[in-house]
């Protein structure tokens, strides 16, 4: 029996080290006497190594082998690890859109073909199943990722393949690739007018920006804090802080931004956190009889299908912006919601803002298709810009030549069954890439039409870059 | 002034003077239907004061049912009608009360007022609810005044004190009263009273109260002039002030001319070449920054270049000015005694934020503890390292879940649950230690890779079976909630009693341990399971239970972690880590070194997130880079185990 000690060094939760090339050291040492032949061994692991390969092994590849008569779509959502809580179902979206158009007589006289591969929340993993489904499966269009992060480690594989990528998360912009279409929101389309509802309509006088600890957040909140000292709140007066993913313990954290409050000016909450360690937090919240009254949160990645999770009666009127809500009354949205119950089985089931996204991008690309004639990526590249598409929320969506969307920004407060009251609807606004509100990138524009580049220097008149190496 | 105000302002003169018309409050909101279908705060301000002051008898109720979303537009005629939902649409009265029949839900804009509309709402309505008979109302009225205090509000706060009955919303309204009055009594003495009679209260609210008296401006002005004005400080330039601060104080004033920057001085220079000499002084002579202000003023005592103060004026002219801090608030006895009470106030509260970082230190010390404690048996008793000790946790949780969907009522679920994760959990643990751990007892790499396989598999189990969704584990109501010391001290209940069950635990091991046949036969057959065997111990047997006791006290780990975090497949893998550094730190084989650990390491985490609480991340890592230097000097853990029992 092993009555050593073990040595145990990593970074603190799991999660991170899946995400991070973290390793841990592990030595098992025997003391004196001991006649195990480990004696003194240091054995170094990867836990990601083991983990990759892991799922490597479980996860059967669904690649289907070519058939000239359809035109293949590949679907890059994780559908393990982490992200899966809110990647699955935008798998299941693509696979009712494309059952849907396949219904329709599919497209140029074709049947369209779904090839579901898993990147298993796995970043690096994201590059190497987009080189798949471009060199193995030979797909025409992809419609995938969620997290920045994954975005951009698939950026470079599409563009030395010249792939096609529909990303349909609201992201932090400072980005625009020829190969991708953003159909999510830019910081402009939903961060800023949600801080632009806290100054006007609650009058917040005091902010604090708790994110996860990743790209998203770090840059959103950059840019919000730039833009409140634009608009004369003081340095001091805005609390940043960041966790790592599935942070669970938010006692102390709650208590710091309850205690913002005592010079008395009214506090309100801006909240990029990210996946599961969203429902530690609204518990807290919770718990420490935060109401929406007294300390509003607004939260930019808590949709219908994250509260699902919840007991939601404790959050009542606590808000979030997004572009798409489920209680939206319009008829698309109503044959909407009808669809996904029946494609899915399952009356229980909502519907949420990142699939709305999909359903805009996907029926722009079959347009865009149908315009070209062709699946050719380049083609279809030229004929998306300047689709448009009705909203399931009422309103045109265009596609911009910044590969970005026009979409209304809606602020909605959490009702006590889960969805949202909409209070707030505006004017569709255009998507923009680079955000006015830093610096560095007041000066960068993105126009793929006129200028044939993504990151153009309108002071120099110079286009700094094709690639998306940033 | 917009035009639907002026409109607006019009009306409400003709109104009031057409008084006593039943229809006030419809024709007020009909003539501003578009600003109160699409309301702002910063716009519907006049609508509702003049709803509130209208006379109408109806105002109150419609305010109210317009914040409730009980107010909608009828889109046939543009009336606004008070609704109440039903199965498939509304039911309608006029604004008066009566009744208007039903309405499908396609005919009505219900009306959704924001969060900061209902606030004004709420304010217009406080002077009718705070006399109302319904303790609700009262309740939702003094909340209004809590969040927007104004000086409108004394005066019917303190004419309801007499009437009002319940002791509770008494002793809020007089709290109330106290902190209105200390901000806006036109009585001086009432103020200080008022201040002094909260000593050294930890109220939020009186702190938010106390903290606007003593907002400051500042101000510059010549050196013997005296401020107008109730002074908070002096200040110093170059110490309290910068001078740079300080300067351009005094040019925002116009007390002094633009200051002169080292490039626009150089620019002025090099424009003013004249036969190699600059204002009289010879080029190879500006050297110095001193030789450079002379030739500028020089050169603009010529009026060459414009005026612009240079280096050595700045010092001139900051000692010829005096630099103040005033109050916003003119009463100096008031800002005295706010001072003095938040000085007060602030010692309190350094003393309690100690306290309550001590108690949430304690209650992630506890929880460690708890997810530690299977661990504790099973690598820390039989040395088996388990990496798939969190899916465990993992499992208990979803145990939890998988209860509260049959059983609705959430303390008995709980109840159920604890037992029943217990069993799951056991079951599993000892198939898993019958299938593969009996197998490699001497190999612990092999166990390692083994268990940690297993980990992954079960974490995709779970996924197939629950989905990836996050699950609800709802906790009993009586659990929720915190325990509020006061506005700095309080911890949630739901972690008080994850407190008290690691205690429990704590308890249960002990005696398990050392007052049960099992628990001698446990650390026979772990000192020597040859010599135990020869004594008529089963160690086969034995390990089997005691691996399954170990996995099944972290199933109900699991439910107590899934009552304040969320029931994911990924729960477990959060706490394997700081379950492994819990056992590791504390001392392998004792399960006072587990309490000591998890001790060390929830105290340790929350000092660092103290000093550094913009990063939790970094308090992390800080944290193990600690627990590295610590296991360096330390090697066994805080509680050693000493001679045999150490099994060297």
């Amino acid at each position: 029996m092993c009555g050593g000690k073990l040595v145990w060094t990593a970074f603190p939760t799991a999660r991170v080290q899946q995400t991070l090339p973290g390793q841990y050291a592990l030595s098992l040492c025997k003391g004196k006497g001991a006649v195990q032949p480990h004696r003194g061994m240091i054995m170094k692991l990867s836990r990601r190594a083991l983990l990759a390969s892991g799922i490597a092994a479980f996860a059967a590849p669904s690649i289907a082998f070519a058939q000239a008569e359809t035109i293949k779509i590949g679907v890059l959502h994780s559908l393990s690890g982490t992200m899966a809580i809110s990647e699955t179902t935008l798998k299941d979206t693509m696979l009712m859109l494309i059952e849907a158009q396949n219904a329709k007589g599919g497209l140029l006289g074709k049947k369209l073909e779904a090839v579901v591969v898993d990147p298993a929340s796995d970043w690096p993993l994201f590059a190497e199943k987009a080189r798949e489904l471009l060199t193995v499966s030979n797909v025409d269009v992809m419609f995938g990722c969620w997290t920045s992060v994954s975005r951009k480690s698939v950026l470079p594989v599409i563009e030395e393949l010249n792939g096609l990528l529909f990303y349909p998360v609201q992201y932090e912009g400072e980005e625009s690739s020829k190969n991708v279409f953003y159909t999510g929101a830019a910081p402009n389309q939903q961060a800023i007018p949600a801080v632009d509802y806290y100054l006007e309509e609650l009058g917040i006088e005091k902010f604090a920006l708790l994110g996860t600890d990743y790209v998203y957040p770090r840059t959103t909140n950059n840019i919000l804090e730039s833009y409140l000292i634009s608009k004369g709140i003081a340095k001091e007066d805005i609390f940043v802080n960041y966790t790592p993913f599935g942070h669970s313990d938010w006692s102390k954290i709650v208590g710091d931004v309850v205690a913002l409050g005592a010079d008395g000016k009214k506090v309100g909450v801006i909240s990029t956190i990210n996946g599961d360690a969203n429902i530690g937090f609204y518990k807290e919240l919770a718990a420490a009889g935060v109401t929406a009254d007294k300390l509003p949160v607004v939260a930019f990645s808590v949709g219908e299908e994250e509260l699902s999770g919840l007991d939601t009666s404790n959050l009542v009127g606590h808000l979030a912006a997004w572009n798409y809500f489920m209680s939206a009354e319009t008829p698309e949205n109503a044959e909407f919601i009808a669809a996904w119950k029946a494609f899915i089985k399952d009356d229980k089931r909502v519907t949420n803002d990142p699939m709305e996204a999909h359903y805009i991008g996907f029926n722009m690309w079959v347009n865009a298709v149908t315009q070209a004639g062709t699946t050719d990526v380049d083609a279809v590249s030229a004929a998306m810009i300047g689709q448009t598409f009705p909203n399931l929320t009422g309103g045109m969506s265009e596609m911009l030549a910044n590969h970005h969307l026009t979409k209304p920004v809606l602020i909605g407060e959490i009702r006590a069954d889960g969805q949202f009251d909409i209070i707030s609807q505006t004017d569709p606004v255009p998507g923009d890439a680079w955000t006015d509100f830093l610096p560095e990138s007041a000066v960068l524009e993105a126009d793929w039409k006129g200028l044939g580049c993504g990151m153009y220097n309108t002071e120099t008149k110079t286009c700094v870059q094709l690639t998306s190496n940033y | 002034m917009s035009m639907p105000l002026r409109l607006l302002a019009v009306l409400v003169c003709c109104l009031w003077a057409g008084l006593a018309q039943a229809q006030i409050a419809q024709d007020i909101l009909q003539s501003n239907s578009t600003l109160v279908e699409k309301a702002s705060r910063t716009t519907i301000g006049p609508v509702i004061e003049a709803l509130a002051g209208s006379g109408d008898p109806a105002a109150a109720v419609i305010l109210g049912a317009w914040a409730e979303k009980g107010l909608g537009l009828r889109k046939s005629d543009g009336r606004f009608v008070l609704i109440a939902p039903n199965a498939d649409g509304y039911t309608l009265r006029d604004l008066q009360g009566n009744d208007l029949g039903l309405a499908p839900k396609s005919e009505i804009t219900e009306l959704r007022p924001n969060a900061g509309v209902r606030g004004l709402i709420a304010t217009a309505l406080v002077q009718f609810n705070l006399s109302d008979p319904d303790r609700a109302k009262r309740a939702a009225a003094l909340a209004s005044i809590a969040t927007d205090p104004t000086a409108e509000g004394l005066a019917p706060l303190r004419a309801s004190l007499a009437s009002e009955s319940d002791a509770v919303l008494l002793a809020q309204k007089q709290r109330l009263e106290r902190l209105l009055t200390l901000r806006f009594d036109p009585d001086s003495a009432a103020r200080v009273a008022a201040i002094e009679s909260f000593g050294a209260d930890l109220g939020l609210d009186l702190r938010g109260a106390l903290n606007p008296l003593l907002a400051t401006r500042r101000v510059a002005l010549a050196v013997g002039g005296s401020a107008q004005g109730n002074l908070a400080q002096t200040l110093v330039p170059g110490k309290t002030i910068t001078e740079v601060d300080a300067y351009a104080l005094l040019e925002a004033g116009g007390l002094a001319p633009a200051r002169l920057t080292i490039e626009a001085q150089r620019a002025a220079l090099l424009a003013n070449i004249e036969n190699g000499a600059v204002g009289g002084i010879v080029v190879a002579d500006l050297n110095t920054q001193t030789a450079r202000d002379r030739a500028y003023t020089a050169l603009e005592t010529a009026g060459k270049v414009p005026v612009a103060t240079t280096e050595d004026e700045v010092a001139i002219a900051l000692a010829q000015h005096q630099f103040l801090d005033l109050y916003l608030e003119p009463d100096a006895a008031v800002t005295t005694a706010a001072k003095a009470a938040l000085a007060r106030i602030s010692q309190q509260v350094g003393l309690m934020q100690t306290a309550d970082l001590a108690l949430d230190g304690l209650s992630l010390a506890s929880i460690y503890f708890l997810a530690a404690i299977g661990l504790a048996i099973t690598f820390g008793v039989m040395g088996v390292i388990n990496m798939a000790h969190g899916e465990f946790i993992t499992i208990g949780a979803y145990t939890g879940f998988v209860v509260q969907q049959w059983v609705p009522n959430y303390t008995a679920s709980i109840v159920i649950a604890l037992p029943l994760a217990f069993a799951v959990t056991f079951a599993v643990g000892v198939a898993m230690e019958r299938l593969v751990i009996r197998h490699l007892y001497k190999r612990p790499l092999e166990t390692l890779l083994a268990t940690f396989g297993i980990s992954i598999a079960l974490q995709q189990i779970l996924k197939n079976v629950f989905g990836t969704q996050a699950r609800p584990l709802t906790s009993p109501a009586w659990l929720d909630g915190a325990w509020v010391l006061n506005d700095v001290v309080s911890i949630s209940y739901i972690r008080i009693a994850i407190f008290v069950l690691a205690l429990l635990f704590l308890g249960f091991f002990l005696w398990l341990m050392k007052r049960t046949r099992l628990g001698l036969e446990v650390r026979a057959v772990t000192q020597n399971p040859t010599m135990a065997a020869s004594m008529g111990i089963n160690p086969d047997r034995i390990n089997m239970l005691t691996f399954g006791i170990g996995s099944g006290i972290a199933g109900i780990a699991g439910v107590a972690i899934g009552l304040f975090a969320k029931v994911t497949s990924e729960l477990g893998t959060d706490y394997i880590v700081q379950s492994f550094m819990t056992v590791v730190v504390g001392g392998v084989g004792n399960i006072w070194g587990a309490l000591a650990g998890a001790t060390m390491i929830g105290g340790l985490q929350k000092a660092i997130e103290w000093l550094n609480p913009s990063n939790t991340l970094a308090a992390q890592t800080y944290m193990i880079l600690f627990i590295i230097l610590f296991i360096q000097f330390r090697p066994r853990g805080i509680i050693a185990l000493k001679g045999r029992a150490a099994g060297d």
